[in-house]
């Protein structure tokens, strides 16, 4: 279904939109004007045959599209959209913007889309409160408004496309595009020591695993003891932008391998202009690490 | 389920075409539009193709509407309606609701939209047809008079049953009429012809009708000759009285179709419109040498009064016999049934009476149509009279100087002609007896459609013209303001309606209801918990508040069985319906009950 883009209207922007009288528009669909003539001609037919039934059907159809202009505006008119804390997400891929959808009454369906995404279909939507992940995809990094949220519904009948727009203002951290490629790695010098290679020995307590019970020295008469090996030093990596690279490319590169980094459960840093976070694992350490390549 | 829907549609759609005349132009669209609108849904994909196939079947919708406008063909269409419309709801409700709630919304959309489409109905002017057309070839024989009288071709008349019309009067039912359809005037010595009707197109505005006290139901006919009493006034434009007495329509009634007509208080014109020449025509001399000797000797009569009366006196001197089988008498002509054979019916002595008329100088001609009918009283409902093909009957019509034109029936001269006569003739007691039932039956059923023609297709161009006068009086340019008045009243109405019903479910009318008594739901609270609080803070209302929390509940989670589920239901219902009038008490006495 497509509806004017009205050139000269004002969008809203804001964190909440309730939808009323001066945020909706609505035109009557190609169907509608369809419909239109079709009354004309049952009209033409009463007339020509002077019949009743033909008449009544006319005008009952189109008390039917008077009647559906103002239930289409009723589907819409009062529906407050109020914008959800939106998580991060990497440019150039489908993110999840939230909303919540608050209504009085239940709803016909809706057809919710932003710009540049997927449209998302409720067939109905309950009174109260409904969460919607509203799907785009961001193209640059950065903390990013989603842009233009299109609103609109044709139910019940299809006659009439109502509809309402509106920018969501509140911030969605865009990650930059994975992406693989060169990254200048700094690699600290470590000892290399094997996973075998046992330190020392300790008492054994109960509980312990029996796998690492010293059977030597068991044997030798000794009492029980535990092997204990030394954790091997990691490889760490200190990523930092290719040089010769243009600086969103680098940081491009840089998602990616910290994802990846991550997810080999390795340890990284990350040396950026102005920034620099230290070696370390983990969660947090990564959205740390993909906020900082976001906001270089 | 929306396919299934449109296809009931068509279904409905099918079923009603057999009922088109494929003679009126207007069928052929008609069986199109259906034909299209089946293959359209065969092929839709998109929810905008059924939409287009939802219209395609109103719009069929209305152009049968046109054509047949009976009680059992409006019911139907309006079922067709209701599902077409239902199916187009389906491309954006299916998703959520059942077929049967479609259908109830689809009824309940039909119901809102009802009182714009009444008032426009009601009160926007008419305008008559912009163009004329000759929809209907008239060429489809059915079942009628024939427009050539020739009865001593026929050697055993037989009479079918069929229904051929029914009327109804405002007044008594008259006694004994005759109703005139054709009217034979040329005569080539064995059969009456009727002369071409000139095609005369002239649009009359018709008097306004103050009292139709005639209502005419018509069977399918093939000429556009109907049947009337001939002292009546057509009530409609397209009806004409032609200048030999007939009435005819601008287009066979090729579908059942009704008329009215209103009682004239002058004579008409036709009755005194003196004859042509044509009246007097008669074959040569010797085709008819015994009817003309006869002839010759009330020829000297001196007056046209006197001629006729001889011809009475001759005809009941005979011993004339009624017969509906008569055998052939090609061979031995109009003398030889007057002079020899001596049995026939009424066409045998309308002919031969005619004929003697002519050749004795009294211009005659001869009329057929039906005559008398049965009077019939539906159980709830006006009575009519009811006429049968059976009815059918002919008589001759001979000019009188000085009085026009007189009806001469004489069939009612000879032994066995009466009325009465020709029932018993027809063995009508025994087909009465034997199909009792199922005549009742349908002459009840007849009595509901001539009730409903009465009161549907009563309200033409010029009734609703009359009305408004009487409405409007002496200011008609109020009319605008009247009907945008109305339609805005109306649509205001059906959106009310509308939104009463529709969208509000039980969670949402409780809601509705607390937020008047100032509690709003807190975030993550359930229904019932919400329920419960309520019933904490105002006391009075505890009682309707749990069980409306209960019930839902119970229909929400408990596993129950159809019958309980509808327990719940109405126990829910009940508890919503106590509790509005609780919270209007409440709303409407604060201060008291505070």
């Amino acid at each position: 279904m497509h509806s004017v883009e009205p050139p000269l209207v004002r969008r809203p922007c804001s964190t909440q939109l309730r939808l009323g009288l001066r945020n909706i528009y609505i035109v009557p669909t190609r169907f509608g004007l369809l419909w239109l003539a079709g009354v004309a001609l049952l009209q033409l037919v009463a007339i020509q045959t002077r019949s009743n039934g033909t008449l009544l059907l006319g005008f009952l159809l189109l008390g039917l599209m008077l009647l559906a202009m103002h239930l289409t505006h009723d589907n819409l008119n009062g529906l407050q959209l109020v914008c959800d804390q939106p998580g991060p997400g990497f440019a150039s891929q489908s993110v999840g913007y939230p909303l919540r959808l608050q209504s009085r009454m239940a709803r016909q369906r809706l057809r919710l889309q932003l710009k540049g995404g997927e449209p998302l279909v409720l067939e109905s939507l309950a009174a109260g409160e409904t969460s919607v992940v509203l799907p785009w995809r961001p193209l640059r990094r950065g903390r990013q408004r989603p842009g233009r949220l299109h609103i609109e519904t044709i139910a019940p009948l299809g006659l009439f496309v109502c509809w309402s727009r509106w920018e969501p203002a509140r911030e969605q951290l865009i990650i930059p595009a994975r992406r693989p490629g060169p990254v200048a790695d700094r690699q600290p010098q470590s000892r290399q020591d094997g996973m075998e290679e046992w330190q020392d020995l300790k008492p054994h307590r109960p509980g312990e695993r029996m796998a690492l019970v010293d059977w030597p020295s068991l044997a030798k008469g000794r009492p029980l003891q535990s092997k204990q090996f030394s954790e091997p030093e990691e490889r760490q990596h200190q990523l930092r932008p290719a040089p010769g690279l243009a600086f969103e490319t680098a940081l491009e590169h840089l998602a990616d391998r910290v994802w990846r980094l991550h997810q080999r459960g390795e340890t990284y840093g990350l040396d950026l202009p102005g920034r620099s976070l230290p070696p370390q694992r983990g969660l947090r350490h990564r959205d740390a690490c993909l906020e900082a390549l976001a906001l270089a | 389920m929306k396919r299934t829907l449109a296809w009931f549609t068509v279904l409905l759609l099918v079923l009603q075409c057999p009922g088109l005349d494929l003679a009126w132009l207007l069928s052929w669209p008609t069986l199109g539009l259906v034909l299209f609108s089946s293959l359209k849904l065969l092929e839709a994909r998109q929810p905008a193709d059924h939409r287009l196939v939802a219209l395609l079947q109103l719009l069929a919708v209305g152009l049968l509407a046109a054509q047949m406008p009976g009680l059992l063909a409006s019911c139907l269409q309006l079922f067709t309606a209701l599902f077409a419309l239902a199916a187009l709801l389906a491309q954006e409700l299916g998703g959520v609701l059942r077929w049967r709630r479609l259908l109830l919304r689809s009824a309940q959309l039909m119901a809102a939209a009802l009182p714009l489409a009444v008032v426009l109905f009601l009160f926007l002017p008419r305008i008559g047809p912009l163009w004329t057309t000759d929809l209907g070839s008239g060429q489809r024989a059915a079942t009628g008079l024939s427009p050539d009288l020739d009865p001593l071709g026929i050697a055993e008349l037989v009479r079918t049953d069929a229904p051929a019309a029914r009327v109804s009067f405002s007044g008594a039912l008259p006694l004994d009429p005759y109703w005139r359809v054709l009217v034979h005037d040329r005569f080539d010595g064995r059969r009456w012809l009727r002369a071409p009707v000139a095609q005369r197109r002239q649009l009359l505005t018709p008097a306004v009708v103050s009292d139709t006290t005639q209502w005419w139901s018509l069977e399918p006919a093939r000429g556009r000759s109907v049947p009337w009493d001939g002292a009546s006034l057509p009530a409609s434009a397209d009806l004409q009285i032609q200048p030999d007495g007939e009435l005819t329509l601008w287009q066979p009634p090729s579908q059942p179709r009704t008329l009215r007509l209103q009682l004239s208080s002058a004579p008409l014109a036709w009755q005194q419109q003196a004859p042509t020449g044509r009246e007097l025509q008669l074959p040569r001399r010797s085709q008819l040498p015994r009817l003309d000797d006869l002839a010759v000797q009330w020829a000297a009569l001196p007056s046209d009064v006197d001629r006729l009366e001889a011809a009475e006196a001759w005809f009941r001197s005979q011993p004339f016999r009624y017969s509906l089988a008569p055998g052939d008498l090609r061979e031995v002509g109009l003398d030889g049934f007057l002079f020899d054979q001596q049995v026939g019916f009424c066409g045998h002595y309308a002919s031969g009476f005619t004929a003697l008329m002519r050749a004795a100088g009294v211009p005659a001609r001869v009329v057929s149509g039906y005559q008398g009918g049965r009077s019939v009283q539906p159980l709830g409902g006006s009575p009519y009279l009811e006429i049968r093909q059976s009815d059918a009957h002919a008589w001759s019509e001979v000019w009188l100087a000085g009085e026009g034109w007189r009806r001469v029936d004489p069939t009612a001269w000879i032994g066995g002609g009466s009325a009465a006569a020709r029932e018993a003739a027809l063995g009508r007691g025994v087909g009465r007896a034997r199909r009792g039932g199922w005549r009742w039956r349908q002459w009840q059923w007849w009595g509901l459609d001539l009730a409903w023609t009465r009161w549907w297709l009563s309200f033409d161009q010029t009734t609703q013209a009359a009305w408004l006068e009487q409405l409007l009086g002496s200011s008609p340019s109020w009319i605008g303001l009247l009907v945008l008045a109305g339609g805005a009243s109306a649509l205001a109405l059906g959106l009310r309606v509308m939104r009463w019903s529709g969208v509000a479910g039980p969670i949402e009318r409780t809601l509705r209801l607390l937020e008047t008594l100032h509690v709003t739901p807190r975030p993550g609270e359930s229904f019932a918990a919400l329920c419960h609080r309520a019933a904490s803070a105002h006391i009075d209302l505890a009682v309707s508040l749990e069980a409306v929390a209960d019930a839902h509940q119970q229909l929400a989670h408990a596993p129950l069985s159809r019958r309980e589920r509808q327990h719940q239901h109405r126990r829910r219902q009940r508890a919503l319906r106590q509790l509005a009038r609780s919270v209007s008490d409440f709303g409407s006495g604060p201060a008291a009950r505070r």
